[in-house]
């Protein structure tokens, strides 16, 4: 049994949503078995929940925190204040910087909390940043060498929003006790081993190199409209969203969201392109090479892909 | 008499929300809607490429993304003057009914119905019933309408890949087809969702329940043994009890921008309805055409740069200028139409479109909590039903296009606007484009329109007006507060300016 404490800052609330999508388990599982207390949610508690209390008890070691999830941005802003964010006229930064100091783990769900995510794209008007880090680099609300009172670091649960499964199987991990590794970006490797290229229904057209120039096709998505699958860490298509698809089996591009960097500042529906090929290459792939396979695949493609003949 | 303010805020809402009021004995005599967060959406779409705002925009709301997502590809295609296939517009509509029923279904039993189980009610008759039912993750019904709710947005996956936040509507149409398996899948999804509704929600056949025509019928219904069983109906007779249906009226007066876009053979910028949109007066029971044109937002009491009376969005910013200390105290603009302050909601979509029962409990008893808590679950039958009758219509022409690729070209300069009917009323978006990028978007929420501060003419918001009068049990546990801003469905992030947490009750001077 391990208690939460899941509080909002600049949320969309989406990461929430996404909780109550998670099939297996569900929340109310984890809830009914004793897995997860919930000592505070903004959705999920009871009417008597009093927050205000809760954290003061936190704050003066009366309370035991165990998980703290954090959703949405951290906003810094106007002038450093944080008061475009706040709680009881006390800005929420200076809240979650308090509450992390005594939690088990600080769990980042979504990109927000964990790189600052659309809030902080653009001008970011509202001084946006993650927990522990501001899009890929050092300077979140916690310093980089903070730890929590397990000795990890913000456990970075991202993805906008985070995968249903993803959120609720990390945390069913941690309230267990079960053993989690952690990926560059500090997210649970477990979940951010994978492309999202991997188990697209698109894959034997992106194979033979046959690729849409307009949104609705039903070909590979990768060297035109975007798609960055093929460099972007989640399970989208290796666990399935809502038990059935994912946005590349739907004919959505994959826009990355579980990266750092995003959104990502050009066409969001644009693949930036060197002669025909895309700049941004699959993970870890040579360009020579790529060219090289791509120009073969293309002579190899069968009659049913060049055709667009499969669903995908 | 001392003059004492009641400083709270409330969890279990959609994003959080302040509310401040003022105290004479245990009267209220003045409310302020309080938003705390401030996310700069608006601000950070400027300079964008147009079609970003279909990966931006639904992110605004994990709630209804699918109604931003609508509102913004219905904005471009305006811009554009892009047609859409009915196939596609067909498809947009049963992902945009899927997220409302979702909506409707967690906000009354995950959102509201937790209020029924306060200590207050310990005693009651019905106290041991409406816990088995509503206990928070744990009750019955709940775990039941989680089920239920997970099931139905099957159908946005189908079409969107994932929910929430997908973007598969485009300018021209949608991102894939609906074949035969689908529409055999979709049918199947929809089956089990009425199936649920009439079991557990209502207790009987959805279309019988529909077609109910009276005050009447309605207090008939809650008397049947099945119907006052059903968890409507225990929540009704629950509600009703304790004087839920005496208090939080509002404004009494009601937009909705009419609901299910018609397909409109491909020609561009298809405005007709289904259900059509406009001004119902409840206490004259007038109702008048919709029009966009007569929408404008006020900044007087909130935290933007100054500006005199209302603009149109078109006209519109959206320029931070937080200074504690003065008299504005929110993050919410203040939208009004035609100059009046109104309600939105699945309440007043039904008033709007007609829904006789309604009509005349509204007739007969006044607005009230009971009532549009009420009217949000009746939504949820209509909107089944509206289902079954798109999937009738999308098995006729799915065979046709999906999309109509558009010439994007057209996107250079211009603008253009769309608006939906999400889960918690009427919601638009206002695009203008220059040299190929978004020079200005501004999104009127529906909740900017139910949460609004006070006006220039010092007029209250709809919110504010639903409490003011309103006399306390228990000034020190104001639940009634709890009850009738819960069954407006606040959703905060929706407001795009908005925030505040858990629950506090603390005294002012």
């Amino acid at each position: 049994m391990k208690n939460m404490l899941w509080l909002q800052t600049g949320a969309c609330s989406g990461d929430t949503m996404a909780l109550l999508c998670a099939e297996n388990p569900t929340i109310e599982q984890l809830v009914k078995a004793g897995t997860i207390e919930v000592l505070w949610h903004p959705s999920l508690s009871s009417g008597d929940a009093d927050l205000g209390a809760l954290i003061a008890a936190i704050e003066a070691g009366e309370q035991r925190l165990d998980l703290l999830c954090i959703e949405g941005s951290i906003i810094t802003g106007p002038q450093g204040t944080g008061m475009f964010d706040s709680y009881r006229k006390r800005p929420k930064m200076d809240i979650v910087r308090a509450l992390a100091a005594h939690a088990g783990h600080v769990v980042a769900m979504g990109t927000c909390a964990a790189f600052g995510g659309i809030p902080a794209s653009g001008s970011n008007p509202t001084d946006s940043i993650g927990l522990q880090f501001d899009r890929d680099k050092q300077g979140g609300l916690l310093a980089w060498d903070w730890r929590a009172k397990s000795g990890t670091p913000v456990i970075n649960v991202a993805g906008c929003p985070a995968h249903p499964e993803t959120i609720v199987r990390t945390l069913a991990m941690l309230a267990r006790d079960l053993p989690m590794e952690l990926d560059g970006l500090n997210r649970p490797a477990v979940f951010f081993s994978s492309m999202v290229h991997q188990g697209c229904t698109r894959n034997e057209y992106h194979e033979y190199d046959v690729e849409e120039t307009e949104l609705g096709g039903r070909g590979c998505m990768y060297f035109n409209l975007g798609c960055k699958g093929p460099s972007t860490q989640a399970v989208c298509n290796t666990t399935l969203w809502n038990g059935r698809s994912s946005k590349t089996r739907a004919g959505v591009p994959c826009f990355g969201c579980t990266a750092p960097n995003f959104p990502a500042e050009g066409d969001l529906f644009r693949t930036e392109k060197i002669a025909d090929v895309p700049i941004k290459m699959p993970l870890g792939v040579a360009r020579g090479q790529y060219m090289a396979y791509k120009n073969l695949a293309k002579a190899a493609a069968p009659v049913r892909v060049r055709g667009r003949k499969m669903e995908p | 008499m001392v003059r004492r303010t009641l400083d709270i805020d409330l969890n279990r809402v959609e994003g959080d929300l302040s509310f401040e009021v003022d105290l004479e004995g245990a009267t209220i005599v003045d409310a302020r809607c309080i938003g705390t967060l401030y996310r700069g959406f608006e601000q950070l779409m400027i300079g964008r490429a147009p079609k970003d705002g279909l990966v931006i925009t639904p992110r605004v709301c994990g709630i209804c993304g699918t109604a931003h997502l609508y509102s913004a590809v219905l904005a471009l295609e305006d811009a554009g003057g892009f047609r859409v296939p009915a196939h596609a517009t067909l498809i947009r509509n049963l992902c945009l009914m899927a997220e409302n029923v979702q909506s409707d279904i967690r906000q009354t039993f995950l959102f509201f119905a937790p209020d029924l189980l306060h200590p207050r009610y310990a005693d009651h008759p019905l106290a041991a019933d409406i816990d088995r039912a509503f206990k928070p993750l744990a009750g019955k019904v709940v775990r039941s309408a989680l089920d239920a709710s997970r099931k139905i947005l099957g159908i946005v996956a189908l079409f969107g890949g994932q929910w929430p936040h997908s973007s598969y509507m485009v300018p021209g149409g949608v991102t894939r087809p609906a074949n035969s398996r689908d529409l055999v899948e979709c049918e199947g999804m929809v089956d089990a969702a009425i199936e649920w509704f009439e079991d557990v929600v209502i207790g009987g056949d959805m279309h019988a329940w529909l077609a109910l025509d009276s005050a009447a019928g309605c207090l008939n219904w809650l008397e049947t043994p099945d119907g006052g069983a059903s968890a409507l109906g225990l929540m009704s007779r629950m509600a009703r009890s304790v004087g839920l249906h005496t208090i939080g009226g509002g404004v009494n007066a009601f937009i909705s921008g009419g609901v299910h876009h018609a397909p409109s053979d491909g020609e561009s910028s298809g405005r007709s309805t289904f259900v059509p949109g406009g001004l119902y007066d409840g206490a004259s029971g007038q109702l008048e055409a919709f029009d966009h044109a007569r929408i404008t937002e006020e900044v007087r009491y909130a935290w933007f740069r100054p500006y005199d009376g209302g603009r149109h969005p078109y006209d519109g910013e959206t320029v931070p200028d937080y200074r504690p200390g003065d008299d504005r105290y929110t993050w919410a603009k203040a939208p009004r139409y035609d100059g009046r302050v109104v309600e939105t909601g699945p309440f007043a979509e039904l008033l709007v479109g007609g829904d006789a029962m309604l009509r005349d409990l509204l007739a007969e008893e006044g607005g009230s909590c009971w009532l549009r808590q009420f009217a949000r679950l009746r939504r949820c039958a209509h909107t089944l039903h509206w289902m079954k009758h798109h999937l009738a219509q999308l098995a006729d022409c799915h065979t046709q296009p999906h999309v109509i690729v558009p010439d994007e070209s057209a996107l250079q300069s211009g603008q253009g606007y769309g608006m939906v009917q999400a889960a918690r009323g009427t919601l638009g978006h206002w695009i203008q484009l220059d040299e190929g990028k978004i020079s200005r978007y501004q999104m009127v929420t529906p909740t900017a329109w139910n949460a609004s501060p006070k006006d220039t003419a010092g007029r209250h918001g709809h919110w504010e007006q639903s409490v003011i009068g309103l006399t306390l049990a228990d000034p020190d546990d104001p639940l009634e507060l709890g009850h009738i801003v819960r069954s407006h469905d606040p959703c905060l992030v929706c407001t795009v300016h908005f925030a505040g947490s858990g629950k506090r009750v603390r005294y002012g001077i």
